[in-house]
């Protein structure tokens, strides 16, 4: 095959069988790779129902098609399940080098079913794989993992994910690690492989991704490097990498600080992208990248590739903390540990405001960095009381200490660092994602007009469908300024058969109702589309939007027109004469 | 004077762009493992080493060879006649630093510089690997990695122990730990 792989591998660790199967070519074209194709096989695979931590459920791993090749920032790979935090589907995607590792071996994707009996790992060289003990692994953190695994396999070009003593503990909030720092964060899919009794798997693959033109394919790739990957859109990745946000969302107004109460952090110049670039000793990148946003610091023992800037507001002005530093610290921790650093940091600040406001006194207090660190490990072990109760994730603890009126979340998720208090689209963003909270499916902070309502509203529904096909592409957020025109030339040079623009823009769509239809399926409506409390009631302080609230029937009104936009009824159930558009009908009885 | 490729460890990212470009030049596909060039990624510590071939003045690969299927082309680059090769493998194990291997069907390859224009170069956005006459602080850097020779192991442990010395060699070399 041309750009794919061909094969999918079948890991059934009940049964201690691995197998392979042909790629379903008939799927491909509606949905491409990555998010969509995983979710395609997903939805086949798994009823809405299920129990995201049963044996029952199942894990797809998927590759896109440019991964392995030289297209620009597109070696990410994605994993789709249901998600153990919030118990809608969900998709969390990773770079590093594991997705070509995999492709490289012979797979575009992996299947996981069952669960193991005890401790294992997937060891996968080439077309040789195995299921391996790992039971003395248990425990361990993911960096030591990693070693092992490439030890294991004897070799030290081999690539890894892997889940620390969090996954293992199901914490709901537990990541996957691969590369030593970068992970698949969201959602808990470290939680996912913990329930499998899979601490990891690790690949070696020596093979080889074919196109139909490989001097026309790199023609076409040097000429949209130059013209649209290095250009000043996307150099900022380079230069600066994420922390340049730190700055850019205080200035908006939109950086969440003291447990989402103020828009702006006073003593951000401890945790900027100034003081990253005074700490900083190198740039990374995943396969494939030339920007390389991944800045390795070291700060008095302390270094990591990171913080990005989500960790840097969650766990830093979130909490107040502005000795970068000791964001190193607790970055590099729940990096080791397997702890989504988003999630940890936002319940991390919420029991700061706990205290503040005399709810409960879990022994941390903003600004104050010792317990903030020594808090990380005994959530990942659940060590403590207060680590046990830190684990159960910011809305069961809120429920717990009748403090719903502080938390902020989305179907169970802590936001991440976007305050929709000063930005409309960023809370309807986070209220009608497929996963919960999240910031990677439409993406309005810089929007100029961020409290209007109808354009905000617009602008989630078009990131939405666009970020679909694009994470089925797994070509990276940052470069910015891809189209569905650049992504279509792309395939159509490579697979030697033509792929129009519009097709794509279409499948984008889909793929966004195909969850909203698993999400219907597993018991959610329009009653879960919401925004929490806090935003609506309590009006964010300090800065450009002081005062703001996003009240109640503003949300409605955006809310509603988002369902009018998608083609969905008032309770959010997509129409009939839309799921005949998208050739989603078949798949819905409803 | 004859332009001669370098890489520059401090300034490698790790992305490995440049075995994309040599396998799809080289190979007509993405084939990273068959790429004359490597790069060695220590992503715990932040760190990697390109492995390059330094198209050495004394060539061991040259002198291993029964069959002068190696030989030394008017700009001094040390280039395999496939036509002569015989598959023994002793240019393989003579090379110190592990960048000349053998294909499927037991001949070797290696880097050839692209016949002047190489290919990684271009592709390698942070300038880790550039092709140009020496200076001094090329000389230096060159010497430096040319010094690490491992005399045992396939080319893969050979170039993965070169870039362990290197890292370790680097100045700011990141320390791990908390």
């Amino acid at each position: 095959m041309k750009l794919y792989a061909g094969k999918i591998l079948v890991v059934d660790l009940t049964n201690k069988k691995v197998s392979t199967e042909p790629l379903r070519e008939d799927w491909l074209k509606g949905y491409w790779g990555c998010w969509g194709l995983a979710l395609r096989y997903y939805w086949e695979l798994v009823s809405p129902d299920i129990d995201p931590l049963s044996p029952q459920n199942v894990i797809v791993i998927m590759t896109g098609p440019f991964c392995g090749t030289l297209v620009p920032t597109t070696s990410r790979f994605c994993l789709v399940s249901k998600s153990p935090q919030t118990g809608t589907i969900f998709e969390t995607n990773t770079g590093g080098a594991f997705g070509p590792e995999l492709k490289f071996a012979g797979y575009d994707g992996i299947i996981i079913k069952g669960q193991a009996d005890i401790l294992s790992y997937v060891k996968i060289q080439d077309d040789q794989v195995s299921l391996e003990s790992a039971e003395s692994l248990a425990g361990k953190g993911i960096f030591e993992t990693e070693k092992w695994l490439k030890d294991a396999m004897g070799s030290p070009d081999a690539k890894t994910m892997g889940i620390g003593p969090a996954g293992e503990n199901l914490i709901k909030y537990a990541c996957i690690g691969t590369e030593s720092y970068r992970q698949m964060g969201r959602g808990g899919a470290g939680a996912l492989f913990g329930s499998k009794n899979l601490k990891g798997i690790v690949c070696r693959g020596t093979g080889s991704i074919s196109v139909a033109d490989m001097p026309a394919f790199l023609e076409k790739i040097t000429q949209h490097k130059e013209a649209n990957v290095l250009t000043d859109a996307n150099l900022w990745a380079s230069t600066d990498g994420t922390p340049i946000l730190v700055e850019a969302m205080n200035e908006a107004g939109i950086l969440p600080t003291r447990n989402f109460t103020y828009g702006v952090f006073d003593n951000r110049s401890g945790i900027n992208s100034d003081a990253i670039k005074a700490a900083k000793r190198g740039d990374r990148a995943c396969s494939s990248c030339p920007l390389a946003c991944g800045k390795f610091t070291h700060i008095n023992g302390a270094e990591m590739e990171g913080p990005e800037y989500e960790t840097l507001c969650l766990a830093g002005s979130n909490c107040e903390i502005d000795d970068l530093e000791q964001v190193i610290r607790f970055n590099r921790l729940c990096d080791d540990l397997g702890l989504d650093t988003i999630s940890c940091g936002n319940i991390v600040g919420l029991a700061m405001e706990l205290a503040e406001k005399g709810r409960h006194d879990f022994g941390l207090r903003f600004g104050q960095p010792k317990a903030y660190l020594e808090v990380v490990s005994e959530i990942a072990m659940l060590s403590t009381q207060r680590g046990q109760e830190l684990a159960l994730g910011a809305k069961k603890l809120a429920e717990k200490y009748q403090a719903l009126d502080l938390v902020a979340d989305a179907k169970g998720m802590e936001y991440p660092a976007y305050e929709p208090r000063g930005n409309y689209g960023m809370g309807l963003a986070y209220a009608t994602s497929e996963r919960g909270a999240c910031h990677l499916r439409a993406f309005t902070a810089f929007s100029d007009a961020p409290l209007d309502v109808e354009t905000q509203t617009q602008k989630v529904v078009e990131g939405q469908n666009f970020n679909a096909i694009k994470w089925s592409m797994c070509v990276c957020d940052f470069w910015g300024s891809v189209t569905h025109e650049i992504m279509a030339e792309l395939l159509t040079v490579a697979l030697g058969v033509t792929v129009t623009p519009d097709e794509l823009a279409l499948a984008g769509e889909r793929i966004w109702n195909l969850t909203r239809l698993f999400n219907l399926g597993a018991g959610f409506t329009s009653k879960d589309d919401v925004l929490p409390e806090k935003i609506m009631n309590q009006p964010l302080e300090k800065g450009p939007h002081a005062g703001n609230v996003f009240k109640k029937e503003d949300f409605e009104t955006s809310k509603n027109r988002y369902y009018q936009l998608r083609g969905w009824d008032e309770k959010g159930v997509p129409s009939r004469e839309k799921l005949k558009q998208l050739g989603l009908d078949q798949l819905w009885h409803r | 004077m004859e332009k001669i490729l370098y890489a520059k460890p401090d300034l490698c990212t790790g992305c490995n762009r440049c075995a994309y470009v040599c396998s799809a030049v080289k190979e007509g596909k993405f084939y990273p493992t068959k790429s004359r060039i490597q790069i060695n990624n220590f992503t715990l510590n932040g760190y990697s080493v390109p492995s390059i071939c330094f198209q050495c003045p004394k060539p061991e690969c040259l002198e291993a060879c029964p069959e002068e299927a190696l030989y030394k082309n008017e700009n001094e680059v040390v280039r395999v006649d496939r036509e002569k090769c015989n598959g023994c493998g002793n240019c393989v194990t003579a090379c110190p630093y592990g960048m000349i291997e053998q294909d499927a069907a037991a001949l070797a390859y290696k880097c050839d510089y692209c016949g002047g224009d190489p290919a990684c170069v271009k592709e390698c956005a942070p300038g880790a690997i550039v092709f140009r006459a020496e200076d001094k602080e090329l000389r230096k850097l060159r010497g430096l990695q040319m010094k690490q020779r491992i005399e045992s192991g396939n080319p893969d442990q050979k170039r993965h122990q070169v870039g362990l010395n290197l890292m370790s060699l680097h100045k700011g070399s990141p320390k791990t730990g908390i």
